[in-house]
């Protein structure tokens, strides 16, 4: 187990390797050009010129990546062209943010999805099933934005029991929470359904019965294990699906966290912080993704790291 | 009769009915037999006669919906399994009665340990502590066979061949010294070195601890080497019971005959297999009369139009023909058309 753990990990160091060179080859097709950009409007040739050498705009683009490679391992993510501060100092601020309010909407997805997907599974077909299986789909079909406003006026104008925006306090990461894991949730209750469904059919069902086991034991111990082999799966790309979303959700709730700060960048063509942005966004998915591997080999111990 | 000569299970009259979209199929219609204390049962018959849904529904573990207990009873130790409730059915299962399936590969858990399989039976019925479970199961382990067992007990299903999950699922059926052992088809996934070794066990085991057997199974060869008794089915009826010796020398039922017929003889020159011409009935539509007159070559009217009781030939021979009752006229045989 060990030895899988170190060379999973000693793998995501070529992926990450790819991940600098994407953003910095995009970055590389935005239209404009960021010394003209610097250098404001109607500054001289020979200024732009001067900033252009001084970024190292000039050099041939191998060579740039190459200089944008050693800095990123050296933790230099370059300076905000906004305000001139280290990207990497306001990273730092916004990371945490972003991670607490991903954790928590993980939480909700997890948790809701699979007790509602336990739940449906244990009795398909009946009231509840389709019950709860139609709140899923309203959450699968739901869009963010919408439901995050609705949320918003109901708790927090009309009830008045929950903050509206910002990030002070645990009771401001509910509803932000909530509106990002609500779908994840939705598609992991399905899954866990079908899951469950197609594990409890195996013969290993009928001989843990014939055993005399008790159903709550069946379902919990010998169905559930082998029914979140696929829903791991899937809650590792909703983590991806989740990390997209905080972009929406951030802004919605004014949330001064990783995405919000990537969308901001974007308007005021700040390409040194958007590189940075999503460089972090790319790392946490490729942690998340280490994490899921390992959680799926612990499940499944079938799994063999070639 | 005398109490040691009471038998352990007494089937009566089981019915076993699934409910589908294309009606009522009645898998397992109205059997009778009994199993005493150290005795082996076959069963036999082909694909689909019933007889697994039959060892199925003796534990009450039918897939219901859609499957259903219609009528009859189970009397195991004088008590009907039919109508027990739920919780004290499942004291009975894997402690009284235990079962062994037909595939290994698929029936133990992938993702447990298998030490950890037997022993949660262990842990449950005997009340064991979880320190004494895991070493019974170990022992059992070895009971069965498998070489170092402490360090197999922490395997997983998927790391053992099929001949060892199968010694698995023996070793988990035996760990409460269960009074009955169901063996659905224990050797069919097996290849034929396996086959007999599991079936060696089963016996080895069988006279240490007295259990009675019932083997179900389409293999006649199992039922010559283990069997004391036969109950052959045909389309969810049992047609004939009689000793193991007496359905191999003189088979009374056309269906028995039939089946032993077209076993291959090695001694003889054979250019074509034998078969019973003709098709199983449809479970969803059921013959009025003998199930098996279509394909019988004995049929006179009154077969396609009654169907026949299961009555004793001799004292140890029940079969359901209409040959062996006073009803039969012989009239083939005479015109010789037989």
């Amino acid at each position: 187990m060990l030895m899988f753990i170190l060379r999973r990990i000693l793998q995501t160091i070529p992926v990450i390797i790819g991940v600098t060179f994407v953003v910095f080859f995009i970055m590389q097709l935005v239209p404009g050009d960021p010394a003209v950009l610097l250098a404001g409007e109607g500054a001289s040739k020979e200024t732009i010129e001067a900033i252009r050498d001084q970024l190292g705009l000039n050099q041939p683009l191998y060579i740039q990546y190459f200089e944008y490679l050693t800095s990123v391992f050296k933790g230099d993510l370059g300076v905000s062209l906004k305000n001139s501060q280290p990207v990497l100092d306001e990273i730092l601020v916004r990371l945490p943010i972003t991670i607490e309010l991903a954790f928590f909407s993980i939480i909700i997805t997890i948790v809701l999805g699979m007790a509602a997907g336990i739940i449906s599974a244990v009795k398909p077909y009946s009231l509840t099933d389709v019950s709860v299986m139609l709140v899923a789909l309203l959450g699968i079909s739901l869009p963010s934005f919408w439901f995050g406003l609705m949320l918003m006026y109901f708790f927090s104008v009309k009830l008045q029991i929950l903050p509206v925006a910002g990030w002070d306090s645990l009771l401001h990461v509910i509803l932000p929470a909530i509106t990002l894991g609500a779908g994840g949730a939705a598609i992991v209750a399905r899954m866990t359904r079908s899951s469950m469904l197609e594990v409890i059919r195996q013969d290993y069902i009928r001989t843990a019965r014939a055993k005399g086991l008790r159903e709550r034991i069946i379902i919990y111990k010998h169905a559930l294990r082998n029914a979140l082999i696929p829903v791991i799966t899937v809650v590792g790309l909703q983590f991806g699906a989740l990390l997209g979303g905080t972009v929406l959700v951030e802004s919605i709730f004014a949330i001064n966290g990783l995405g919000r700060m990537i969308v901001d960048a974007i308007r005021m063509r700040d390409l040194p912080m958007v590189q940075g942005g999503v460089l972090f966004a790319s790392l946490i998915f490729v942690v998340v993704n280490l994490f899921v591997d390992v959680f799926y080999r612990f499940f499944n111990k079938r799994i063999e790291l070639n | 009769m005398k109490e040691s000569n009471r038998p352990i299970l007494e089937v009566k009259g089981l019915k076993t009915h699934f409910t589908t979209k294309r009606g009522v199929s009645k898998a397992v219609d109205g059997i009778d037999f009994t199993l005493h204390k150290g005795e082996t049962l076959g069963i036999v018959g082909e694909s689909g006669c019933g007889k697994s849904m039959t060892s199925l529904s003796i534990l009450r573990l039918i897939p219901s919906p859609p499957g259903k207990i219609a009528g009859g009873s189970v009397l195991f130790k004088g008590r009907d399994l039919v109508t027990m409730p739920e919780d004290e059915m499942r004291k009975i299962r894997g402690n009284e009665i235990s079962m062994i399936f037909q595939e290994p590969m698929t029936s133990l858990n992938p993702v447990i340990p298998v030490g950890e399989q037997i022993a949660e039976a262990l842990r449950l019925h005997q009340k064991m502590g979880k320190k004494a479970a895991w070493d019974k199961s170990v022992d059992m382990l070895k009971m069965v066979g498998i070489p170092s067992p402490d360090k197999r007990a922490k395997q997983e299903p998927f790391q053992l061949s099929g001949g060892m999950r199968q010694r698995v699922m023996i070793a988990m059926a035996l760990a409460c010294t269960p009074e009955v052992l169901i063996a659905d088809e224990p050797t069919t996934a097996l290849d034929v070195t396996i086959q007999a070794q599991i079936l060696e066990l089963i016996k080895e085991l069988q006279t240490k601890i007295g259990m009675g057997v019932i083997m179900i199974t389409h293999d006649l060869g199992v039922v010559a080497e283990t069997c004391d008794k036969v109950a052959v089915m045909y389309a969810g009826n049992i047609v004939e019971h009689a000793s193991t010796e007496q359905i191999f020398a003189d088979p009374k039922h056309p269906y028995t005959q039939g089946l032993l017929n077209s076993l291959p003889k090695i001694h003889e020159d054979q250019e074509e297999l034998i078969t019973i011409d003709g098709s199983v009935p449809s479970p969803y539509n059921m013959p009025g009369g003998c199930r098996f007159a279509s394909r019988c070559p004995y049929a006179e009217d009154i077969c396609a139009a009654h169907q026949p009781d299961l009555v004793s030939y001799s004292e140890d021979i029940k079969v359901r023909c209409w040959k062996y009752t006073d009803k039969w006229t012989g009239k083939r045989d005479k015109e010789g058309v037989v």
